[in-house]
């Protein structure tokens, strides 16, 4: 099981690597996208501003580093769809990036291009995005007709369905789950919505709206509507945690947002593969305080820590037990 | 065009349908009016075919009586189904079984194409709007069509993966020749990669998003256990809607809606839209009479 760290530039490697990253991602937009599309028309889950690598040239570089520290880099080309437009475009850097960079995979949504860089039989492994919605074990099964090394599962999957699939498929091709950093309220494959800086998160922007509530059953009585729109102001406050608290972080500097820390001993028994860490547009000083917890976590795990100890040690590295406890910053449900 | 109308369960099949039945369906008092006239303006077209079940969750799976009702209506039918996980997917296994042969399927699922493609040869797959990944932001693609000048971004919003002839050539390996998509805010480019392959459009709703995570569920739970992903729920979806307004836009349209019920967002057709619907080259009008998150 090993820890997977986004990474935007060089000069975060070093740091990463000492803080315990062991394989890489990030994401690039060529100019020749930039050039052409604007708006929300992003190449990968990304915006283009910020969260990406500048260049072929600096990409190269970094698959080069990280492979001298015996590691590996994979690169998202996961935008949900690419039109006959734009699939040259996609497939031309697909090329690229597996040979002239050398990376070691591209993590994939849309199923036409996953179709058609299996045809073109590339060095790089093809690695299924999250977004591809692989919620069961039959929708793996169908992806596999394009030979897939890996599928990232959803957030949204439960810890005994993760087992369920691992279960099934762990001989055949392995798995990656969200370990920290990135919620989402909507399931990330089904959300046609944009993240575009313009409006924001469609989850997070909703919290903001006028609401007004429709009882199609007996009368709404104003007893009614409280109960409703408490669930409603409940509902909101799980929307913030999982916003990573508002966008907040703890006294000492270190990130909130969305945890799966409690749940390691758990993944890793399933048979799980990696442990994302999200965030390729966040600052250097987040990324490496996450790994770093990541690390310290996976490290007891791996040194057969019993499981509860586990637990505990997770949450006293979150430092802030009332978080923990509304059970909102849970990736996974953990049971004691 | 061929029409199809969503129905509830076999009680609302009949022969020599005309859309206009269909008004005052939807019992909710926010959108009845509206949903009443739209539902006149399209009074006049005859129903053809008829859509049962659900495409956004799977606790609305509807039951093997209801799905058995269906299936022995002597008119065409076309089974809507959820994404899933292995839970749903061993809940509808099932239902497919009662179906007859020659039945459309609607996927929402790579893994519900995957058990028709080998379990349910006999039954007719077809590629749902979950899987047509075009934008449908009601908060901003629509400005792209309204302030924008035609350009690159806004032709790739207007269309999806569908355009390449090798994703029609795919499908079409797969069983697939129909595909079914929303009536964007920003407008659709409605060409597709492959000429065997036919187009569906759905009216007066859009899909804007959805989640394993149910506000409505959440209702009858308590504390940490609120907003669990696929949680039993009592169908709490049933009894309300909430309307969402866009106070808080950046832009001018302030007044915009968004409707939640249960764990999907959807956005309703402007007028504009539905002027626009029946020119499209399209080969089918799917038409949703009540917000599509009904069981039976």
């Amino acid at each position: 099981m090993k820890i997977l760290a986004p990474i935007r530039e060089r000069d975060e490697l070093e740091m990463l690597l000492a803080a315990g990253a062991e394989e890489f991602y990030c994401g690039i937009t060529p100019k020749e996208w930039l050039e052409r599309y604007s708006g929300a028309v992003w190449l990968n889950r990304r915006s283009p501003k910020g969260s990406g690598l500048d260049s072929m040239e600096e990409l190269r570089g970094l698959s080069d580093e990280v492979h001298r520290a015996g590691k590996e880099i994979f690169v998202t080309l996961n935008g949900p769809y690419y039109t006959a437009e734009q699939i040259p475009l996609v497939l031309r850097l697909a090329e690229q990036l597996s040979g002239d960079c050398g990376v070691d995979a591209l993590i994939v949504s849309d199923v036409n291009l996953m179709s058609r860089i299996s045809d073109a039989k590339l060095q790089a492994k093809l690695h299924v995005s999250s977004v591809a919605a692989s919620l069961n074990v039959e929708a793996i099964r169908f992806l596999q007709n394009f030979g897939p090394s890996r599928v990232v599962l959803p957030r949204s999957l439960t810890l005994p369905e993760i087992a369920g699939i691992t279960g099934a498929v762990r001989r055949e091709i392995e798995i990656e789950v969200f370990l920290l950093n990135d919620g989402c309220a909507f399931e990330e494959g089904f959300c046609a919505t944009t993240h575009h800086h313009s409006v924001g998160a469609f989850c997070t922007s909703l919290s903001d709206m006028r609401t007004s509530f429709d009882w199609q059953g007996p009368r709404l009585t104003a007893r009614r509507e409280r109960w409703l729109r408490a669930n409603l102001d409940e509902y909101r406050r799980y929307v913030w945690y999982l916003n990573g608290n508002g966008c907040g972080s703890t006294p000492k500097g270190l990130p909130y947002g969305p945890c799966g820390l409690c749940a390691v001993s758990d993944l890793h028994r399933a048979g799980v593969a990696s442990l994302k860490v999200v965030g390729r547009e966040a600052s250097a000083f987040k990324k490496m305080a996450s790994i770093k917890m990541a690390n310290d976590i996976v490290t007891r795990v791996r040194g057969r820590q019993e499981r509860l100890t586990v637990i505990e040690r997770a949450r006293s590295l979150r430092a802030e037990p009332e978080h923990c406890d509304a059970g909102y910053m849970c990736y996974y449900k953990v049971t004691a | 065009m061929e029409v199809g109308l969503h129905v509830r369960d076999a009680s609302e099949i009949r022969a020599d349908l005309r859309l206009g039945a269909a008004a005052g369906w939807e019992s909710s008092t926010k959108l009845s009016a509206w949903m009443t006239a739209v539902t006149e303006r399209f009074a006049e077209l005859p129903v053809s075919r008829f859509y049962f079940g659900t495409e956004f969750c799977e606790n609305l799976l509807p039951t093997a009586a209801a799905v058995e009702a269906v299936a022995h209506a002597s008119l065409p039918v076309t089974f809507l189904t959820p994404y899933v996980s292995d839970r749903g997917l061993a809940q509808l296994r099932p239902l497919l079984g009662l179906l007859r042969a020659g039945t459309e399927v609607v996927f929402a699922d790579w893994g519900v194409l995957n058990v028709l493609r080998w379990e349910f040869p006999a039954l007719v797959p077809v590629q749902g709007r979950l899987l047509n990944k075009s934008l449908r932001d009601p908060r901003v693609t629509n400005l792209y069509s309204i302030h924008g000048a035609e350009n690159a971004s806004l032709d790739a919003m207007r269309r999806s993966n569908l355009d390449n002839a090798s994703y029609a050539n795919l499908l079409e390996r797969f069983g697939v020749t129909r595909v079914e998509m929303d009536h964007l805010p920003q407008g659709n480019h409605f060409e597709l990669g492959g000429s065997a392959m036919r187009a569906h459009v759905y009216a007066p709703f859009g899909f804007i998003s959805t989640s394993r995570v149910c506000m409505a569920a959440g209702l009858h739970y308590r504390g940490a256990e609120k907003f669990q992903p696929g949680a039993p729920c009592r169908h709490e979806c049933q009894t309300h809607l909430l309307e969402y307004t866009y106070t808080n836009s950046p832009f001018e349209n302030l007044d915009q809606q968004f409707w939640l019920k249960g764990n999907t967002y959807f956005y309703t057709h402007t007028g504009e839209m539905l002027d626009r619907l029946l020119e499209a080259p399209v080969d089918r009008l799917v038409f949703q009479p009540r917000v599509p998150m009904v069981t039976a």
